[in-house]
């Protein structure tokens, strides 16, 4: 029995539509919903809290249907990139707010307050004015005060976009915990992948007020659904046509070159081919290798982004430098394998 | 000295500002003291001053009383025919006072809601209370306006924020979005105020500029220069610049660093 769950939900405002949402997300469960601008993510997310009304469907909490109660009665908190801290207030009391709707007790509340405030680690901030704090202290302030009512879900809409690289690694670290301290459900809108492999275990891809793809990150990003998800998720796309089965993989044959698949297509179907970049290995030997020559780099961190194209086909590979970077340099010529179980069909829709 | 788009700009500016400020001057130049004193001291003065304070202090509550929903309304909310709505409660900024009054007279004196009202024992023409309401009437759009301007500038994440940790939506602009917003509505107070005080064609037509009974200082300008008893007029105009010299001065100190849209 599922924790949330959406039942062919439709919002109309308008100018921009959700349609039919379905969705399980189970106790505990940390969703990221991920999509091109437009798409719908924080619409979805505020009709979850109950700041849009859906047109049809319904919204179940504990198979408690909500879709019609105010916000105020639904025990969803919301984080937002702004903070959307309350300014007339200081740093105790945009904690408490919450708290005082439910607890009249003075000093329950600020035990409360000053227990999430040391899980955050704000303590020496609650005497503070919102406009005095840097923003990694602000979304810590905002995660607080969304917490502190330990609401049934935290809805947090693209929480780290208005914050540093150092600051946004820090927050990570810190949601991480808390939600796990906290045994918070967890639905958040990103647009940045690494929040989607640091912190969740689901996630949803959306695309025009739909949800084209959800599932456990792992499966949504090796087995994308269509184009759309793989080329979102950051995929290798190739065209191709199955000649064949040997040895109990599938052969499939993208221009001159043939590659292996453990997944099943019927032989003789175009088909379109799905490798993520990080899975495609660089070879030594020649042997059921595929001559690429190097077209563009990029380095983040420790890793090399590199674009990789010949006669047939254009990719892009995701390598570690340290045992590479010798051979790797813009026109160089470099060997690279698939292995077959990363290789993804998707029948039917090949050139 | 190079003649730049700038110094233009701060040419004009000073020029016009001495212009304004040798008009005001010379209301407090032409008559003596002495007159100014006698005046002040004039029973129809006293009457005039004190009933412009306490309809404009009535006004003012009631402006507020409307114009925060009103504000409210027209910052946050989508619903059928807002825009025209907007143009409507605008329209008084437009019109010339005296037409607002006409409005106003023929509405509460012609019309069936009007009758209703003088039935039920409620006299607004020609009385005090045609005075709130002309006053009302002339403050109203702007005071909408600024609450409006107000509002808008508040994020709305931050009422959606306080709905979600249980707070309704009443609650949330009560805790929340007031005592945000409370500058501008000082603001709107000034302002307000200071168009009650000043508020003429309408509370002329409307309440009548009787002396002794619905003269406020407008009117006993009006009714001093015509009788032609120029220190009196003169004085009424001294009391007014004072006052609207300390709400424009007061809502400049509140309006610091903020933007209202007129």
């Amino acid at each position: 029995m599922a924790f949330l769950e959406i039942k062919n939900l439709f919002v109309d405002l308008k100018n921009f539509k959700l349609k039919n949402i379905n969705l399980k997300i189970d106790k505990k469960d940390y969703v990221t919903i991920i999509g091109p601008t437009g798409s719908g993510k924080s619409i979805l997310l505020e009709t979850i809290a109950g700041f849009y009304k859906p047109t049809k469907g319904k919204i179940l909490i504990e198979q408690l249907d909500i879709s019609n109660l105010p916000p105020e009665k639904r025990c969803i908190s919301i984080v937002y990139q702004d903070f959307a801290l309350f300014p007339n207030m200081n740093v105790y009391e945009n904690i408490a707010y919450g708290l005082k709707k439910k607890e009249k007790n003075s000093r329950i509340i600020k035990e409360e307050v000053e227990k999430i405030a040391e899980d955050v680690g704000i303590t020496n901030l609650l005497n503070r004015i919102p406009n005095t704090l840097s923003g990694g202290e602000k979304q810590r302030v905002a995660i607080a005060r969304a917490l502190v009512t330990k609401p049934k879900i935290l809805l947090m809409d693209e929480p780290f976009s208005a914050l540093d690289v150092r600051t946004k690694d820090s927050l990570r670290d810190l949601i991480e915990n808390i939600v796990k301290k906290y045994e918070t459900t967890v639905i958040h809108v990103t647009h940045d992948l690494d929040d989607v492999f640091r912190l969740a275990n689901k996630t949803i891809i959306m695309k025009d007020g739909e949800i084209v793809q959800n599932g456990y990150v792992n499966e949504v990003f090796s087995k994308p659904l269509n184009d759309f998800v793989a080329n979102f998720v950051g995929a290798n796309v190739l065209k191709g046509e199955i000649i064949g089965k040997k040895d109990g993989y599938t052969l499939i044959k993208i221009g001159r070159f043939v590659i292996r698949s453990i997944d099943n297509a019927n032989v003789g179907s175009k088909v379109k081919v799905y490798i993520r970049p990080e899975e495609i290995i660089l070879s030594n030997d020649l042997e059921d290798s595929i001559v690429c020559s190097v077209e563009k780099i990029k380095r983040f961190n420790n890793i090399l982004w590199i674009k990789l194209s010949n006669d047939c086909f254009t990719l892009n590979a995701i390598v570690t430098p340290n045992i590479t970077e010798k051979r790797i340099s813009i026109g160089n010529k470099i060997f690279i394998k698939f292995d077959p179980s990363k290789v993804r069909i998707l029948e039917g829709n090949g050139c | 000295m190079q003649i730049t788009f700038r110094n233009f700009c701060i040419f004009i500016t000073l020029l016009f500002a001495t212009i304004f400020f040798g008009l005001i001057i010379s209301l407090f130049i032409i008559p003596s003291f002495t007159a100014i004193l006698n005046s002040l001291q004039a029973k129809e003065m006293m009457y005039s001053l004190e009933l412009s304070l306490i309809t404009s202090a009535v006004s003012t509550i009631a402006v507020l009383t409307l114009a925060i929903p009103i504000g409210y309304a027209l910052s946050r909310f989508s619903f059928f025919g807002k825009n025209f709505l907007k143009s409507i409660l605008d329209l008084p900024i437009a019109f010339p006072e005296l037409v607002l009054g006409l409005c106003l007279l023929v509405f509460f004196g012609q019309t069936f809601v009007g009758k209703v009202l003088n039935v039920l024992g409620i006299k607004i023409v020609f009385t005090k209370l045609g005075i709130i309401v002309a006053q009302v009437f002339t403050a109203l759009p702007y005071s909408t306006r600024i609450l409006c301007s107000t509002f808008e500038s508040i994020n709305p994440r931050i009422e959606l924020v306080s709905r979600s940790l249980g707070y309704t939506e009443f609650e949330t602009f009560r805790n929340i979005t007031l005592p945000i917003a409370k500058e501008g509505i000082l603001a709107t107070t000034i302002i307000s105020f200071a168009r009650c005080m000043g508020a003429f064609g309408a509370v002329l037509v409307l309440a009548g500029g009787s002396y002794m009974y619905t003269e406020t200082l407008p009117i006993t300008i009006y009714l001093s220069l015509s009788y032609g008893n120029m220190d009196m007029a003169i004085t009424s105009g001294i009391v007014l610049v004072i006052i609207s010299f300390a709400a424009i001065y007061m809502f400049e100190k509140v309006d610091r660093g903020r933007t209202w849209h007129f």
